[in-house]
């Protein structure tokens, strides 16, 4: 049992931090990723995500089969929000359950790197001078 | 074929639209569609572009069948 959603919504953390407790898991690890001020030396007023959403909830779904097959984890929740965010507003909920920690906090640490790379989301910063879309890293998405 | 196109981000933008169905030659691929794409919204030749071919990942090689949906956007950067 996992979940993957994309919302326009505000995300509710803790709701998502304790989807999945269940007798076998001993510890969830939830990364709670937010809008920062400052990127780059410029000041962000606000952002806007963008999802090609068919698609980013296909590859969300199977980043989590990847991650459950790397890694000694039961239960993944991944929540990416879409729209206008402001500073401070969190943008994207990671939560995995597993029966020890150790796995929960590597496997969380892998799922954001790999969803930053591979779910079809794009964000654009809105700043005093202007906006741009921000391009990823990695144009190969293999 | 008719190919349904569409566009997301920063290459959405550079099109001045998000959809932009095109007509190709049979057994086209989608580096084909993508210079037909090129020809008729010149200002997508600036960016870095990836595809995807019904909701999967492709490349300029991928077959591209009659109907199939052809999405163009720039690397992608959530989370």
């Amino acid at each position: 049992m996992d979940h993957v959603e994309l919302t326009t919504d505000p995300i509710d953390i803790g709701a998502a931090a304790r989807r999945f407790v269940s007798d076998e898991c001993g510890a969830t690890v939830t990364l709670d990723g937010y809008v920062r001020r400052y990127t780059r030396g410029r000041e962000t007023e606000y952002l806007v995500y963008e999802a090609y959403e068919p698609m980013a909830l296909k590859e969300m779904e199977k980043l989590i089969e990847r991650a459950k097959a790397e890694f000694e984890i039961s239960h993944v929740g991944i929540v990416h929000r879409l729209g206008k965010l402001e500073i401070g507003e969190t943008s994207v909920v990671i939560s995995v359950a597993a029966p020890h920690r150790r796995a929960a906090f590597a496997a969380c640490e892998w799922l954001i790197k790999e969803l930053k790379r591979t779910v079809p989301i794009w964000k654009k910063e809105v700043y005093a001078g202007g906006e741009e879309w921000i391009e990823g890293e990695t144009p190969e998405p293999r | 074929m008719q190919v349904k196109v569409l566009f997301f981000g920063d290459a959405a933008d550079a099109a001045g639209t998000r959809e932009s169905p095109i007509e190709t030659a049979d057994e086209a691929t989608a580096g084909a569609a993508m210079s037909a794409l090129i020809e008729k919204h010149p200002a997508l030749a600036r960016h870095r572009l990836l595809f995807a071919v019904n909701e999967e990942y492709a490349d300029a090689a991928t077959p591209l069948a009659d109907g199939d949906t052809l999405a163009v956007f720039t690397p992608v950067s959530g989370g």
